[in-house]
């Protein structure tokens, strides 16, 4: 009965093939550009390429089938997109749906100013980060440096708590009181991480200002690097101001010693991810736009899925670990 | 003819239909199992390792889908000779950039989540590589393509490669032509 179904629906909806089809194709390559393809590659390469998103429609409604005859853009907003928000671009020209979907970007106005910051973080990471954390690594194995981040974590708790409130977050913010009360307890002050094994299952809650915006709706502004912090945006430029308020280490005085332990924090969050940073720069072309788009993504990633978790707060948040 | 290549067409779809259950993450696994036995093998030497990985990257990848969606609008800017160098290209420039990284694997875990069906013939694997300081979330968006399915981005800490890459090819298209491009690419590959 399911095979006759599929048979039914494929021929139903195959022949149709790509109404907006601009290359005279031959026959069998509209009737089945994706099996087709495999086979004759070069001769409709052309066709495969406008065609390619038809067969998708054996799941869409009528409706939905009229968008996706569009064009090729489909599956560029399909596969970041759930599909109920599909139905947005539809309707749209190919072409429109490339430059206009979720093309994951930020403006950059100030683009000579940060690339110049770009430079100088660079140099920083390069000439003065790396070398300290690689010397700090022979010395400190890696278990005490991992204990040290935690400690440094569970100092954030204020700021991830007061956000996850702010986002109307409840489950969020009492799974991170939890957290701060477990690990500062039973964790030693916080160097251990007892509350993310398995009994207790409460895991970080990256939370924090900026997103808190996002998810009220407030743009993200456009790209600033800043020198020493690194790539933002003028909207999580509001982070600065909630460390410089919520973190504790901010209210250590006199001054050099909190720069002394803020660089501390630095060197040890760098010892345990050493090759990060010169990953992404040597497999970009060009290393600064392609910073400059992983933030834009980031973010924008941070802010959906802290957005897609209201409605079912029981999920435990996100498992990347970033301050 | 037409009735026989439609025949051909039904008996693929048919043979295809019962894969959707679980086949998107099952070929991710088979594939990454496949890799880190390859990273794991003690015998061979990084020339071995390396033809070997060549090998499951090709079956486990689309490139053209990949060097497609990476150029976005620009892909039809280029000429149907140049889009297949491009491929070539795009290929070299992603073994040259990761196999290094891929090598210096040591004894991270891979935990493979869950997959989420986008369409029938889409879907995202989201797996974890778990080291021993933190956890890299690692999704494999894949795509059915004739019969089998076949990855056609990777998602790394929320970022897309694809998307990364498409932003740079942009940036680059906005100030070359195609050949520039190429140009651009062939540099790079042969650099160090």
């Amino acid at each position: 009965m399911k095979r006759f179904l599929l048979l039914a629906m494929l021929s139903a909806l195959l022949p149709p093939g790509c109404a907006h089809n601009p290359y005279p194709a031959s026959p069998a390559a509209t009737l089945a550009p994706r099996y087709y393809a495999q086979t004759a590659v070069p001769a409709v390469f052309h066709a495969e390429e406008v065609c390619l998103e038809s067969p998708n429609i054996t799941a869409a409604s009528p409706n939905e089938r009229s968008g996706l005859d569009s064009g090729s853009g489909d599956s560029y907003f399909a596969l970041r997109a759930p599909a109920s928000e599909r139905k947005d671009v539809e309707d749209k020209s190919a072409d429109a749906e490339l430059e206009g979907e979720q093309e994951v970007s930020i403006a950059d106005p100030l683009e000579p100013f940060n690339r110049a910051m770009f430079h100088f973080n660079d140099k920083l990471y390069f000439w003065v980060l790396k070398p300290v954390a690689q010397g700090y690594n022979k010395i400190v194995p890696e278990g005490a440096r991992i204990s040290v981040q935690n400690f440094f974590s569970n100092l954030g708790f204020p700021i991830r708590f007061l956000s996850c409130l702010l986002q109307a977050d409840f489950s969020g913010a009492a799974t991170e009181l939890g957290r701060f009360t477990v690990n500062t307890v039973w964790g030693i002050g916080g160097l251990l991480d007892p509350s993310s094994g398995k009994e207790l299952n409460l895991q970080k809650q990256e939370a924090d200002m900026g997103q808190t915006l996002g998810i009220y709706g407030v743009g993200q502004g456009f790209y600033i690097v800043w020198p020493f912090i690194g790539p933002s945006s003028a909207r999580d430029s509001i982070d600065i101001a909630g460390e410089y308020f919520l973190y504790p280490v901010s209210y250590i005085r006199p001054w050099y010693a909190w720069l002394g332990v803020r660089g501390y924090e630095d060197v040890n969050y760098t010892s345990l991810r050493i090759g990060d940073y010169e990953s992404l720069k040597e497999t970009a072309i060009d290393p600064y736009v392609a910073l400059r788009n992983a933030y834009a993504q980031y973010r924008l990633q941070k802010i959906k899925a802290k957005k897609s978790l209201k409605p079912a707060p029981s999920r435990p948040g996100g498992v990347t670990f970033e301050r | 003819m037409k009735k026989k290549i439609a025949c051909v067409v039904i008996i693929l779809a048919l043979n295809s239909a019962p894969a959707y259950a679980g086949a998107p993450l099952d070929m991710v696994r088979v594939n990454v199992d496949k890799v880190l036995a390859v990273l794991r093998d003690k015998q061979l030497g990084k020339e071995a390792k390396t033809e070997r990985l060549e090998t499951i990257y090709k079956s486990m990848f689309d490139e053209e889908e990949l060097s497609r969606r990476a150029l976005g609008r620009n892909w039809k800017k280029l000429n149907p000779a140049q889009q297949q160098e491009f491929v070539d290209l795009f290929r070299r420039l992603l073994e040259k950039a990761y196999i290094d990284k891929i090598l210096d694997y040591t004894n991270e875990k891979v935990d493979f989540t869950k997959e989420i069906i986008i369409s029938p013939d889409q879907a995202e694997v989201q797996t974890k590589v778990i080291t021993s300081s933190r956890q890299v979330p690692i999704f494999y968006r894949v795509i059915m393509k004739g019969g089998a399915w076949k990855v056609y981005d990777v998602v790394i800490e929320n970022v897309s490669l694809v998307q990364n890459y498409r932003s740079q090819f942009n940036s680059i298209m906005a100030k070359n032509t195609p050949a520039q491009l190429l140009d651009i690419l062939r540099k790079r590959v042969k650099q160090k």
